[in-house]
């Protein structure tokens, strides 16, 4: 039997580019991608026209955890300090700003809103800081802070859409899924690509947010559950302990040795291989998911709440992922859209609550990785998916009972951290009100090509064909913004 | 006699001879299948439709022997010498070298190129893009084709299919399998067929049959089976990019499940594909359309709207109008037309303006990104059927053009004027970018009107606040003349009911009369209602409409009466549908500028590529009648090549979404235009007849079975060396484990189901909608009917490579994961079938296995199967008769809640079961 099974592994070796479809399309990508067998990758190249190669060496960055606050918090009372604007709050907004604009609430002309925060210097670097941020600012040295980002796009979906689709309509591959394709899992007891949402609502983008559009769909994001089982179907059903679940893959797979000695088909193999590995799976996912045996100051530093949906949660579940190898941990915290037409959605109040659920465990984990010699090969990246005004919002014309800000393309703050990025630095700067970028202009497909160089991918080669085309994340735009780099 | 068989096999023997050797003169390179893919490959990147270096492009056959900036061609027929193409290819300059500062080609490559200009440089056009033509069959053994002929068959081969397949395996040098078990084939020709596995007494009826043609009394029997149509509308919802949302942000609910039903129906009734295109892109357009013509048409309403607070509708609408034309040319026409929309095509000689011109066809529709779907078709309860079917009576001695209006008026409430129109606000905005909200004094305008003449008038709308509030229309400017004074009560609203529609709930519809007014007008409404306070709102206007003059000699009659109270009637539901814009709602058609909706061009008309059809088309309906036409060279070899691969897993040509250069070559071309040409002409695109053709093939009909030779040579199953031994698709692994569990709902078309599915996956943003579990045998109906929700699809569906159906997915990659592994082993749906199963038995251990693998699978099980899942059956009886709590634990997924006497038997059954159904036997089609 054993014999057998010999066979048809080294069978599968020979049929490794399986997955024509990738292969024979002209790629050449097919036994790298493997799409039958495990979330990993095997680096062949076994086609002479290949329009995408594995990155001969790895990036500095290793993998990826992409803290997306969704809904877009306010640059404006957190790292962009505009002193000159909290002189002009309540002025009406010059007219040569708006003129032209369109604002997804805003109409007619709206009244400048000082930044609703304080805001001091931190580190070597002097980063400004608001006190919304008081753990994160302990760690201002090790942050990058992208000040010039824009976007074209003002609504939640397809924003977000395009931070990590690369398109603002639905249907391309994730930034993850393309991390995943390209670079498989360092564990094969758990998939590369990860995602972890917390603020009680999924994203605005749906499940697109983390879909794998036409790369295959082992390289989708695999969503993890804050309540019931830590990822879907992985928990046997009641009663049903893990030996017994042992008992009956081994009786299914040894079944299924039958049927291959009849059939002699390479996919019955797999399948054999997938219901180990989702045996291995059953075990090694609620292990990483599990954060009550990790010790006390891990939950002192992080502010975690075992059991709970919580943002420190996940901070700490994408510290463990990373550690055990997973490529792509995408978090998203829903609640950030401040456009102060309730008390939780205001800049001031509601934007502070958010950061009180969010700051230590954002510091806690650039402090985790860092003491665990993971921050060099970690990328860890932090932001919205667009800005928010300097105006005060005036949603229907009327005075907001709070202070808000409407969704904003022209301006808003990222920052990177760990892995292959200068720490301490600062690229890009706004105008005196905030309002738009005046130096270092940074659009999201240059903030995906970073990215995807910070892993060793050049963001220009790493396609796939699809539709007549060879896609890329960063479909025709996209430049690495160098000054960043370490 | 024999003397007269022999002579005759000879004699045809020598006709074939002689056809076979007598082909005319050939070229010795051919540029479709020899030169484009090296020009692909190495040269139209700088050289094509998007770049065209040195004013030299390879795509069209005009432009490539044209005059080049140099002031001369760089390719001169019959003087390879004298060809810059071919010279530059041999420079030693890096600077002329070609391909530019890219490895240079090889020998043979450039021995090619060179033989091409030598020859003539004889352009060719890609095969696909060639009239489809009956192909001659292959002869396969000739002794057998002259036996077959008189009535003798001698060898393995069923119908054509065979000689084709025969031919090529051949040439391959392989073989074929031997022809499928009865079981096996009873169990892949049902899954097929109706995407459900046979029942134990189906398997026993086929076993029993001994008759020559008990095959073919199934396929029969199948081909009548209502579940046929169901199977195949699951293959089209991928195409429609069918769900029961609109997409973006909160995702909410559209109704359109009546298109489901439509393509069940049309599969059902063996409706010719030509038919079928044609009323799902232009029924609006038929002289008299019926209701399901317009549900038809919901093919193109299911692409995604957003309803997001502040977006630009424009930009949503043009996006759906884009996703038309590209997923009609990738669904229907095989062909990747996406990139022409930014440029000329790369590869394929499609120009940039043509997408536009295509897209002419398209964007003339009244849809404009409206939250609630408009415009719709209103499926009306019968008591207004009724009073709608006395009106067109009244309408019967009336013009044409009156009776369209009305009629159009009556049934969609259209073409309606939605808050989008307006502009230059004062205190009032479009409120969450949907409805108009306004306060006292505040004013907008309506710029460019169509009112033609018109003097009734209709409001949707209601007071926000105290009513009434007065709205004065100005013509023109606020200064303008008045027009008119109306008088917004909301007590309306008791009066006529609501239209249907989630945002549009509370809309009360009010008729005014007002002066008529010729052709397009500004208009400025403005708004006073001195009872509101000053932050407040006056009223909420979700759209607006002119209705038609009611005829002279109506106007006695209480048609109007009737007429309003139609059209404020509240539908039993609705479906959206493509309806045309009239004359004067028409939209210019400009092309963007790079792709860009912001960046218009010149102004369009409407055309094919020049590449496909030369003649004049202009409209949906030409437009759907050319593609089944005998001009189009790509619908039928689309079709048949999708049919082909819904059967054997991959399509005879594998990119099924591009037939075009970029695609792959067909495995089999003669068998892929054979197919199509039996389909287009003899079967008169009938699917049922075409899937008969291919069931009754002796291909299809093998064994999965194959020798080590000839999977080594065909790992992939493309020469069809064996049978189609594939993986279920996600709504045949749940519908089997249904079926086999007995609890399957049998029931045909209807409104999408909520079956069970773990809390926590409908989480999006401000959305109330709700996952509710359906009630009784809805919530185990086949899974096609299952809620689509594009922002969270049902899991298994997720896990099993099904998409997302926010656009058209041309084909399943198939992928084998420990996600669908678990998917299958834990998922409650699959336990609870798992125990409905071990309960239907009242037999234990070893008989339980062999008996329910027999039902299975039609066939016994064997010792050493049996052995394996005997001695698990036995191991988890004995733990959970020790172990009670555990037991009752697992029992407690039991529906009924009835501890069965024996609870241990049952757990240890049920286990077995979950094993059975995710053994490969199950997991496959055999």
């Amino acid at each position: 039997m054993e014999k057998i099974f010999k066979e048809a592994i080294e069978n599968e070796a020979i049929l490794a580019t399986r997955r024509h479809f990738l292969n024979t399309l002209g790629t050449g990508i097919g036994s790298l991608a493997l799409g039958s067998a495990l979330w990993n990758c095997q680096t062949s190249d076994k086609s002479q026209n290949s329009a995408f190669k594995i990155p001969p060496h790895f990036g500095k960055a290793k993998s990826v955890i992409f803290l997306h606050m969704a809904g877009a918090p306010s640059q404006l009372e957190l790292f962009d300090y505009k002193p000159v604007l909290a002189k002009f709050d309540g002025k009406e907004c010059p007219k040569e700003l708006i003129e032209g604009k369109k604002f997804a609430f805003i109409r007619g002309i709206p009244n400048l809103l000082g930044p609703k925060a304080k805001f001091s210097q931190h580190g070597k670097s002097g980063h400004w800081i608001s006190d919304h941020m008081p753990h994160l600012a302990t760690q201002s040295d090790k942050i990058t802070f992208l000040k010039g980002m824009y976007t074209d796009q003002f609504n939640h979906a397809p924003a977000q859409l395009l931070m990590h689709t690369g398109s603002a309509r639905l249907g391309r591959p994730s930034l993850g899924s393309w991390v995943s394709y390209g670079l498989g899992s360092e564990n094969e007891n758990l998939p590369g690509f990860m995602v972890l949402a917390s603020g009680g609502k999924n994203p605005d983008a749906g499940k697109s947010a983390w879909g794998s559009g036409f790369l295959p769909s082992v390289y989708q994001g695999v969503q993890c559950r804050s309540a019931g089982e830590p990822v879907l179907f992985i928990q046997n059903p009641d009663g049903v302990n893990a030996d017994i679940r042992k008992a009956s893959i081994e009786t299914i797979n040894s079944v299924n040795e039958e049927t291959f000695k009849e059939f002699g088909d390479p996919e019955t193999v797999a399948r054999i291989a997938q219901y180990e590995m989702a045996y291995k799976m059953q075990s090694s996912v609620p292990e990483v998911m599990n954060i009550s045996k990790e010790p006390e100051y891990i939950h002192q530093l992080y502010g975690t709440k075992p059991g709970e949906e919580a943002f420190a949660n996940n901070c700490l579940l994408a510290r463990k992922m990373v550690e055990q190898g997973v490529r792509f941990v995408q978090l998203f915290d829903w609640g950030w859209d401040s456009h102060g037409t309730s008390k939780s959605g205001s800049v001031d109040w509601g934007l502070h609550q958010k950061c009180l659920e969010t700051d230590r465990a954002i510091s806690a984990l650039l402090i985790d990785l860092e003491q665990r010699g993971l921050l060099d090969e970690t990328l860890v990246v932090w932001g919205g998916e667009f800005g928010r005004t300097p105006m005060q919002e005036n949603r229907e014309g009327k005075t907001q009972d709070y202070f808000g800000r409407d969704h904003h393309t022209d301006a808003f703050t990222m920052w990177l951290a760990g892995g292959g990025i200068k720490p301490g630095f600062s690229f890009g700067e706004t105008d005196e009100l905030g309002y738009a970028t005046v130096n270092g202009k940074t659009s999201i497909y240059d903030l995906q090509a970073t990215i995807l160089h910070c892993l060793g991918f050049n963001h220009e080669e790493f396609t796939f064909p699809f539709q007549g085309r060879s896609f890329r994340l960063t479909d025709v735009y996209g430049k690495v913004i160098k000054p960043i780099l370490a | 006699m024999k003397a007269y068989i022999l002579f005759a096999v000879m004699f045809l023997g020598g006709i074939w001879t002689y056809f076979h050797f007598s082909s005319g003169p050939t070229y010795t390179v051919d540029y479709s299948t020899q030169v484009k893919p090296i020009i692909n490959k190495n040269c139209i990147s700088c050289h094509g439709g998007v770049k065209k270096q040195a004013g030299f492009s390879l795509l069209f056959q005009e432009e490539a022997l044209g005059k080049t900036k140099s002031g001369k061609p760089a390719i001169i027929p019959g003087q390879p010498e004298n060809s810059s193409f071919i010279q530059r290819l041999h420079s030693k300059n890096p600077e002329e070298k070609m391909p530019y500062q890219r490895p240079s080609l090889t020998k043979e490559e450039v021995d090619i190129l060179t033989t091409w200009v030598k020859e003539g440089a004889r352009w060719g056009e890609h095969w696909a893009y060639q009239a489809l033509k009956e192909p001659s069959i292959p002869s396969g053994h000739w002794w057998s084709r002259a036996l077959a002929f008189i009535g003798i068959k001698s060898g393995w081969e069923a119908n054509e299919i065979d000689y084709f397949v025969g031919a090529e395996q051949k040439k391959q040098g392989l073989g074929h399998a031997e022809k499928a078990s009865k079981p096996d084939l009873l169990r892949r020709l049902y899954l097929d067929l109706t995407g459900l596995p046979p029942t134990a007494a189906e398997y026993q009826e086929f076993e029993a049959d001994a008759s020559n043609n008990a095959y073919e009394k199934q396929v029969d029997k199948l081909l009548k089976s209502p579940h046929f149509g169901e199977k195949w509308a699951s293959m089209w919802m991928d195409l429609a990019r069918y769900a029961d949302t609109k997409g973006y942000e909160k995702d909410d609910a559209r109704t359109i499940w009546k298109y489901r039903d439509y393509v069940i129906s049309a599969f059902n009734q063996n409706k010719p594909y030509d038919l079928f295109l044609k009323e799902q892109l232009a029924g609006d357009l038929f002289p008299n359309p019926t209701e399901s013509d317009y549900v038809a048409t919901a093919f193109h309403r299911n692409t995604t709207n957003n309803d997001e607070g502040g977006t630009e509708d424009e930009e949503f609408r043009t996006a759906a109008i884009l996703d038309r034309v590209n997923t009609t040319w990738e669904v229907l026409q095989g062909t990747s037309f996406g990139c022409v929309q930014c440029h000329s095509h790369p590869y394929d000689p499609i120009r940039h303006e043509e997408y536009y011109k295509f897209m002419a066809f398209f964007n003339n529709s009244r849809d404009e990104d409206i939250p609630d779907d408009s415009p719709y078709y209103r499926h009306f309860k019968q008591q207004d059927q009724g009073k709608l079917d006395s009106l067109k009576n009244y309408l019967l001695a009336q013009p044409k053009q009156i009776q369209k209006e009305w009629t159009q008026t009556l049934r969609f409430v259209e073409p309606k004027i939605h808050p989008h129109w307006a502009d230059q606000f004062v205190n009032g905005a479009l409120a969450d970018n949907k409805y108009l909200a306004v306060r006292n004094g505040g004013s907008l305008r309506f710029k460019a009107v169509p009112l033609m003449g018109k003097t009734s008038l209709l409001i949707a709308g209601k007071n926000s606040g105290p009513a009434p509030t007065y709205v004065t229309i100005h013509q023109g400017t606020k200064t303008g003349p008045i027009v008119t004074r109306l008088k917004l009560d909301t007590t309306l609203q008791e009066k006529y009911a609501k239209p249907k529609g989630l945002w549009s709930k509370g809309w009360a519809y009010a008729f005014y009369k007002i002066p008529a007014l010729p052709g397009k007008q500004d208009l400025v409404w403005e708004f006073t209602n001195a009872k509101t306070k000053p932050d407040q709102n006056t009223v909420s206007i979700g759209f607006w409409m002119m209705i038609p003059e009611v005829p002279a000699n109506l106007k006695p009659t209480d048609f109007q009466k009737i007429a309003y109270q139609i059209i404020s009637a509240s539908p039993e539901t609705t479906t959206p549908v493509m309806l045309e814009n009239p004359t004067e709602f028409t939209r210019t058609t400009r092309l963007f500028k790079r792709g860009s909706w912001l960046n218009p061009g010149e102004e369009m008309t409407r055309g094919i590529p020049a590449l496909f059809s030369k003649k004049p088309v202009s409209n949906r309906l030409e437009l759907a009648e050319w593609m089944g036409g005998k001009e189009n060279p790509l619908t039928a070899r689309v079709a048949v090549n999708r049919f082909w691969e819904q059967l054997f897993g991959t399509g005879i040509v594998e990119t099924l979404e591009d037939m075009g250069s970029q695609g792959l070559a067909p495995v089999n071309q003669g068998l892929l235009d054979h197919l199509a040409y039996q389909f287009q002409y003899k079967f008169k695109y009938q699917t049922k007849d075409l899937l008969k053709y291919i069931v009754m093939s002796a291909s299809y009909q093998q064994s999965s079975i194959v020798s080590e030779k000839d999977r080594e040579k065909d790992p992939y199953n493309r020469y069809i060396t064996r049978g189609p031994r594939i993986r279920l698709n996600p709504e045949q692994l749940r519908d089997q484990a249904l079926l086999w569990s007995g609890i399957l709902s049998t029931k045909l078309g209807g409104a999408s189901v909520m079956p069970d599915q773990p809390d926590g996956i409908w989480n999006a943003p401000y959305s109330g909608m709700q996952w509710e579990k359906s009630d009784g045998e809805d919530q185990w109906r086949r899974s096609l009917y299952t809620y689509w929700r594009r922002s969270s699809p049902y899991p298994t569906m997720v896990s099993f490579d099904a998409g997302t159906r926010d656009v058209c997915l041309s084909r399943r990659i198939r992928t084998n994961t420990p996600m669908q592994a678990l998917n299958t082993l834990n998922d409650p749906v699959f336990i609870e079938a798992s125990q409905f199963f071990a309960r239907k038995y009242p037999i234990t251990g070893a008989e339980f296995i062999k008996k329910g693998y027999l039902d299975l699978f039609g066939k016994p099980i064997s010792e050493n199967k049996l052995a394996k899942l005997h001695a698990f059956y036995v191991n988890m009886l004995s733990y959970y008769s020790k172990n009670n709590n555990e037991t009752l634990a697992f029992l407690k997924l039991c529906p009924d809640n009835n501890v069965p006497k024996d609870p241990a038997i049952l757990v240890a059954k049920t286990l077995v079961a979950n094993a059975l159904f995710n053994i490969d036997e199950s997991i496959n089609k055999p």
